[in-house]
């Protein structure tokens, strides 16, 4: 490929500014004309019968002006993947937080008045927490159509699982828990609904999934998908929480009620606990090797918790079951995961998708068979790991693959052989690699592409128009650097439109790290339509073919005789002047090499591009407390080629982050049905202490697949985090840790049975 | 429940409002000044989205009540900086400190006040400063390289930060 | 999340702010930084009739010298006191503590004295004013009395003063003889936490730094209020440091025998006491050894 201009360039993010100001408008600082505020009524209960519902002393304080239940909806069960929602509970509720009532008032205050004007009756039932105290016969029925609270049951094998393991030199056979962990996005969910005269609803809200949620809304409300507007401002974070929520039906069906416009913010508390958290899950792992590390055969049971009502838990856990069977040369695998419905919040995707998950799962046990086999854990990976144009145990054909680069440049940049040398008590190092996809075939059934709309004004002003969604992470500024390089002008001549479901293309979204792979190719498309166009002008006026012109850093010229030349904004100028004011529109859409998989095996190439990393962890234990410092990070990634590389590293330095305070320090607790830490207070996420410095290493083997070879990073920033810190763990103090978060009573425990000297 | 008179200062410029006494300052700046730089992350001051500067030092503006700032200075982050960007905002966004931005505003505010005392901030100074910021996208490192390109090199001030 | 509605008035000074207490009746308060208390009436654990805010009284914020006492103002903010020339010399302990309640923000408008008075029994200024045998001055419409800090509290979230009352001041003795302090804090990440439990150990050693004279320790957020554990000081005192350094996981036994600590979403009781234990040893490792490095330098 020749010189790049803009793309591998640490461009700042094009909202940057705006956001640095304060002058960038966040979903919570939306206000309209006459905008009411609307607020949840919420079970206080994990699982109860609601006898009756009483709001009329609610409705008739001053200020307020709607008061919505169950009765007030079209009464329709939907969800995204599923048929078990509700818009407010019907005859029961399901979980501590779970939505009874709504109120829009002319004030938040009032609105919060008002909700305790509500009365509610509640005949209080057993309820179970967790998955495998669900799935037991005698548990409470959560959904009368499931029994044994069985969402899904996910099924998956490839080769002869058992004779590979009877095979085996070595076996490793455990069980691990991943519990459950709050995005905590700094912007808590909140949206703006409003209701135009024809019924038409508009939804403001970050959300990542402005179509699939469109989808899913309109038949909740019983509407035509069209008559569903959503549209997208900047967002305060998300990390795969901001899909379908309640909160945006209830706010339009306040709106319609009222007919006014309504803004609802959750607070954090019920951010909390009606958000859609992590799902959590048990594993039973049988994992077997050769003498020489090469891994045999691998077997997976897993039990996830869907909570109340199914977000996307059940293709979670069955991602969980078998993404991470593509990181390595599996021949010989088998799962089998059951998605279980609790009394507990929904859960949902959290970065990682159920990879993460699998990840902690599977590179423990590498390391448990590392020390085992008495071989180096960076070998072991080297040894098993997917190579470029290999095709994995699923069909998976795996285009470019930097793992191995990865696992080596981490080594060497984290002294890695020495440090394994060094046997100073209490002090470890670990590794973890990690795989995930670019997008999820199977999980848009109907395409998985991505497309663009790129459209220049009179004054050579470029807009694009996408449908995927920028939660923070730079995808806008993706977009723009990708059009702009495709079109050969400068970064500031291009713009990024809000995504506006009325006008933007129909994009699936930002998950599955598709965003700057799908997104950007679809965008990638739309910038070539563009260029031809706006070539075919410029070469007019140059008199040139225009297979003669170029066009670089905003001019036109004659590739032999560059004098020959004319710039950008009078080419775009003279374009609308000739078509009479119509502007050059380049549209075009990316159709991925992907097939849906075969529904009995599963087998398929589910993702143009698969990313791929390795991270390794330094820590420190205190011997007499259990308490974990992480003193050091390297991350290696490849990312296919790093679009932005400021940007791409921003990324998994916040993977890191996030998969930190997981293994260290966050977690939901509940007690008797209702979680007890739903704030900051006790619900402990990472502070700029407890960070240490991260070096990143952008690994690029340039992708074919890819936009300008670029492939994701989003989710890979995390997934191998959780198992480098406890691998680190395993190393300081020989203590396997099989839960998260890292118990520190228990791992002193631990370490006080295993007699080591106790430092002071 | 009346409404009293106060005067607020908010960014170089005189406010004279009538406010309810449970009214937070963040709701006031947010609502009644329509200043919404300064976030609300949880109410509760736990997250540091909502930190402004009162006479100069950061404070959690959902935990104070504007009545209980009358007569103060207050400087949100729309305040921070004028025509052109303060050297931290430029800092902020060259070295990419910012994501989803919506921790920016409170830790810019954080970041001032700290190179207002201690001009030259080591690291270790500046994450003790910002520990009531929380930030869930950046992993911090970005967030802190920033605030230390802009001490200068001169003499640290007496004092620092505890 | 709404407050609920309340009378608002401002005191122009101490006096002004006793009367218009007792006016108001038993339901109102006094605010000082409100980092506690506002937080407290956000979520409906307080509902005061009235505020009486102190922000305009100006002279409760000092730290001086007076003879062998130091003299610290009720109103003073932690975030001058974690790093005020005069108590760092004396009563550094102190400095740690404070240095270490919540964020930054905190720190620049809560109140010693409001930490004080919203009683937590895991507030980080008490166990260091416990181990410096502290005493508050209350103001009252009668004058003011005197009270030593271990009689101040009698339960979580509870003091000995009345609803007319308001804190004054903070009385320290300063050390005359050669004295080391160190307070430790269990948290959940390395900054910004409530202490889970907390530990405050002072010692004094005779002016020539052979003999340990007095050792004070008090332990916060293990027991309903916090303590002071005499078991495990009397362990230490009058024996030479060296002889000192021996008994110091006795002491640290005992100290954490004497914690009553509860379970809770934050840690288990076992776990406080056992970092009770790791933190007293801790405290007195750096104590002693602080004491002595005194030596020879009177």
């Amino acid at each position: 490929m020749s010189q790049l201009d803009i793309v591998g360039k640490s461009f700042p993010q094009i909202a940057a500014q705006e956001k640095a100001t304060g002058k960038t408008k966040f979903v919570t600082d939306l206000v309209l004309p006459r905008m009411l505020y609307g607020r949840v009524l919420r079970s206080p209960y994990a699982h109860a019968k609601i006898l009756s519902i009483d709001t009329a002393r609610a409705a008739a304080m001053p200020g307020v002006k709607a008061v919505v239940t169950f009765q007030d909806t079209p009464k329709i069960k939907f969800g995204p993947r599923s048929e078990d929602w509700t818009i407010f509970a019907a005859d029961k509720t399901r979980f501590y937080g779970d939505e009874v009532a709504a109120v829009a008032a002319v004030d938040a205050d009032t609105a919060e008045e008002a909700l305790e004007l509500i009365r509610v009756e509640y005949e209080e039932l057993p309820y179970v927490i967790s998955p495998l105290d669900a799935m037991k016969s005698g548990a409470p029925l959560i959904h009368e159509d499931k029994p044994g609270n069985i969402a899904a049951d996910f099924k998956i094998e490839a080769g002869d699982v058992d004779r590979a393991l009877d095979d085996s030199y070595v076996v490793y056979e455990d069980h691990f828990y991943t519990n459950q962990v709050y995005q905590a996005y700094m912007e808590p969910m909140s949206t703006l609904a409003d209701v135009d005269l024809s019924g038409r609803v508009t939804i403001w809200t970050g959300t990542q999934i402005p179509n699939m949620m469109r989808m899913t809304y309109a038949k909740a409300l019983g509407m035509a998908p069209d008559n569903l507007r959503i549209v997208v401002p900047e967002y305060g974070g998300a990390f795969g929480a901001k899909m379908e929520n309640n909160i945006h039906l209830v706010a339009a069906v306040l709106a319609q009620k009222s007919g006014r416009p309504v803004k609802l913010v959750n607070t954090r508390h019920e951010d909390f606990i009606a958000g859609n958290p992590r799902v959590p899950m048990h594993f039973d792992i049988k994992i077997g090797a050769t003498q020489n590390g090469i891994l045999t055969g691998k077997d997976v049971k897993v039990v996830g918790a869907a909570g109340a009502r199914l977000v996307y838990s059940q293709v979670i856990v069955a991602t969980a079951c078998y993404r991470v069977d593509s990181l390595y040369r599996f021949k010989n695998v088998r799962a089998r995961g059951y998605t279980v419905y609790t009394n507990t919040v929904p859960t949902a995707c959290f970065r990682g998708f159920g990879n993460s998950q699998s990840t902690f799962v599977l590179e423990s046990a590498l390391d448990e068979l590392a020390t085992r086999l008495k071989m180096d854990p960076a070998e072991l990976r080297i040894k098993n790991g997917m190579g470029s144009n290999e095709t994995s145990v699923h069909g998976w054909k795996i285009g470019s693959s930097g793992l191995r680069e990865c696992v080596t440049k981490a080594s060497d940049a984290a002294n890695w052989i020495q440090k394994k040398k060094d046997k100073t008590p209490f002090k470890g190092i670990g590794l973890s690699c990690c795989n995930h996809v670019s997008g999820n075939r199977p999980f848009a059934r109907e395409f998985d592409g991505g497309s663009g709309i790129v459209r220049i004004g009179k004054d050579g002003r470029i807009t694009v128009f996408h449908g995927e969604s920028d939660m923070g992470q730079g995808q806008n500024t993706t977009f723009a650097q990708i059009v702009a390089e495709r079109l050969g002008v400068t970064m500031d001549m291009v713009n990024v439109a809000q995504v506006d479901t009325d006008i933007s293309p129909f994009g699936l979204g930002s998950f599955a790290t598709r965003g700057t792979l799908m997104g950007g190719n679809g965008v990638l498309a739309a910038a070539k339509d563009a260029y031809e166009q706006m070539a075919d002008i410029a070469a007019d006026m140059l008199n040139v073919k225009p297979s003669d012109v170029q066009c670089r850093k905003g001019m036109f010229f004659h590739t032999d005789s560059p004098d020959t030349k004319i710039s950008f904004q009078k080419v775009a100028s003279e374009a609308t002047i000739r078509h009479h004011g119509a502007p050059i529109v380049g549209t075009g859409f990316y159709q991925p090499p992907t097939e849906l998989p075969d529904p009995e095996t599963k087998k398929g190439n589910i993702s143009p591009a698969y990313p791929f990393g390795c991270q390794i962890a330094e820590v420190e234990v205190d011997p007499d407390t259990g308490q974990v410092s992480v003193t050091n990070f390297v991350a290696a990634h490849d990312v296919g080629r790093a679009i932005n590389p400021m940007a791409t590293e921003g990324q998994i330095q916040g993977g890191i982050a996030q998969g930190l305070g997981w293994t260290l320090m966050e977690n939901m607790a509940y007690e008797n049905g209702k979680i007890i830490n739903a704030d900051f207070v006790d619900y402990i996420v990472p502070s700029s202490f407890d960070i240490p410095d991260i070096t990143t290493i952008l690994v690029e083997p340039i992708e074919p697949n890819g936009p300008y070879g670029a492939k994701g990073i989003g989710e890979p920033a995390l997934n191998p985090t959780m198992a480098a810190i406890t691998n680190a763990i395993y190393d300081a103090t020989g203590v396997r840790i099989r839960e998260l978060p890292v118990n520190p009573q228990k791992l002193l425990a631990k370490i006080q049975k295993t007699g080591k000297h106790t430092k002071r | 429940m009346n409404r009293l008179p106060i005067h607020l200062v908010v960014n170089k410029e005189d406010y004279h409002l009538f406010v309810k006494p449970n009214r937070v300052l963040l709701d006031v700046l947010r609502e009644d000044l329509e200043l919404t730089g300064t976030k609300e992350g949880c109410g509760l001051g736990k997250c540091g989205a909502c930190t402004v500067l009162l006479n100069g030092r950061p404070v959690h503006a959902c935990l104070t009540l504007a009545l209980q700032v009358d007569g103060c200075e207050i400087t949100t982050i729309e305040g921070i900086g004028g025509e052109k960007m303060h050297p931290l905002q430029e800092a902020f966004v060259d070295k990419g400190a910012i994501q989803c931005g919506f921790c920016t505003p409170g830790m810019i505010n954080t970041a001032k006040a700290l190179l207002d005392e201690n001009a030259n901030p080591s690291e270790e100074e500046i994450k003790q400063a910002i520990a009531g910021n929380l930030c869930r996208c950046t992993g911090y490192n970005k967030i802190v390289d920033a605030i230390h390109s802009c001490g200068c090199q001169s003499k640290k001030k007496k004092g620092g930060i505890k | 999340m709404r407050i609920r509605p309340f009378d608002f008035k401002v005191a122009t000074s101490l006096a002004d702010a006793l009367n218009q207490l007792d006016q108001a009746g038993s339901n109102a308060r006094v605010l000082a930084g409100g980092t506690d208390l506002v937080l407290n009436m956000k979520k409906k654990n307080i509902l005061p009739s009235t505020l009486i805010s102190l922000h305009p009284i100006k002279n409760l914020e000092y730290v001086e010298e007076k003879n062998e006492m130091i003299h610290i103002g009720a109103l003073a903010k932690h975030a001058d006191l974690a790093i005020h020339p005069i108590l760092e010399k004396y009563v550094s302990i102190l400095c740690q503590a404070v240095g270490l309640i919540g964020s930054w923000q905190v720190r620049n408008i809560g109140t010693i004295g409001g930490n004080l008075c919203n009683a937590s029994p895991a507030a980080d200024a008490v166990p260091p004013l416990l181990a410096l045998d502290a005493a508050v001055v209350i103001a009252t419409l009668q004058g003011e009395k005197t009270v030593p800090i271990n009689s101040f509290f009698c339960g979580p979230g509870q003091t000995v003063m009345k609803p007319n009352e308001i804190l004054k001041e903070i009385l320290i003795k300063k050390p005359l003889k050669p004295s080391a302090g160190c307070y430790l804090k269990l948290r959940r990440r390395k900054a910004v936490d409530i202490s889970l439990a907390g530990v405050a150990f002072q010692a004094e050693s005779d002016p020539s730094g052979q003999r340990i004279e007095q050792v004070k320790i008090a332990l916060g957020g293990v027991a309903p209020t916090a303590i002071r554990v005499p078991d495990a000081e009397n362990c230490l005192v009058g024996l030479s440091i060296e002889d000192a350094f021996q008994k110091i996981p006795m002491c640290a036994d005992k100290a954490a025998n004497a914690a009553k600590p509860i379970d809770d979403v934050r840690a288990t009781a076992d776990y406080k006491r056992t970092i009770v234990n790791v933190f007293v040893q801790r405290c007195a490792q750096h104590v002693l050894t602080t004491l002595k490095n005194y030596r020879g330098q009177s």
